[in-house]
C-alpha cells in the first residue's frame, strides 16, 4: 500500500506548518526535554541538538500524516458526491 | 564429535579444579557513567546535519508539491474549459 498515491498531488498540498506538523514537532521538542529530565540535565538549556532533532523529525512526519489525511478525505469526499451524481432518486430535496 | 566431547570434557575438568583467575563476564550491564560535561562533538554535529538535512527535503518537497498541483490545475483548466 503506497503512503501518498501520485493523484494525491492533484490536491492543494497542506501548508508547511499546518496543525499536524506544529503538534508533532511540539511533542518531539517535548520529548527532547523529557530525556533531558529524566538523565538529569537541565531541562531547557541542554541538548539543543537534540532537541532541535526531536522536533524537526517530529514536523516532517506530521507534515506527511496530514498530507495522507487530506488524500483519504478528499478520497472520500469524491466517493460520496460520485454516489450522490448517479442516485439522484435518493438525494430529491423535498 | 567424540574427540570433541572429550576435548570438551578435558576444559571442564581443567577450569572446575583451577581457582577463578579471570573472570570474563558476558553481562550486558557493563557501562560507563556519561559525562555531559565533554560534549559529543560527532553526535551533535550528526544531529544538527541530520536536521538540515531533514527541513531542506521538507521545504524542497512542499515547494515541488505546489509547483505540481499549480501545473496539474493548469492542465486540468485547459483540457475542461475554454481558455478564458
Amino acid at each position: 500500500m503506497v503512503f501518498l498515491p501520485d493523484e494525491s498531488r492533484s490536491l492543494p498540498p497542506p501548508p508547511l506548518l499546518n496543525k499536524g506538523s506544529v503538534w508533532l514537532g511540539f511533542t518531539g521538542w517535548l520529548s527532547a526535554l523529557l530525556d533531558n529530565a529524566f538523565n538529569p540535565r537541565p531541562v531547557l538549556q541542554a541538548g539543543v541538538h537534540r532537541q532541535i532533532l526531536f522536533a524537526t523529525v517530529g514536523c516532517f512526519v506530521g507534515y506527511q500524516l496530514v498530507k495522507r489525511a487530506e488524500y483519504k478525505h478528499a478520497k472520500v469526499d469524491r466517493e460520496l458526491f460520485e454516489y450522490i451524481r448517479h442516485h439522484p432518486v435518493d438525494f430529491h430535496s423535498a | 564429535m567424540a574427540a570433541g566431547l572429550r576435548a570438551v570434557r578435558r576444559w571442564g575438568s581443567m577450569a572446575a579444579a583451577a581457582p577463578p583467575r579471570l573472570a570474563f563476564t558476558r553481562s550486558a550491564f557493563v557501562v560507563n557513567k556519561a559525562n555531559n560535561a565533554k560534549p559529543n562533538w560527532l553526535g551533535v554535529g550528526l544531529a544538527f546535519s541530520t536536521s538540515a538535512a531533514l527541513w531542506a527535503f521538507l521545504i524542497k518537497q512542499h515547494n515541488d508539491d505546489v509547483m505540481e498541483y499549480e501545473r496539474r490545475k493548469q492542465a486540468r483548466g485547459h483540457s475542461s474549459t475554454k481558455c478564458s
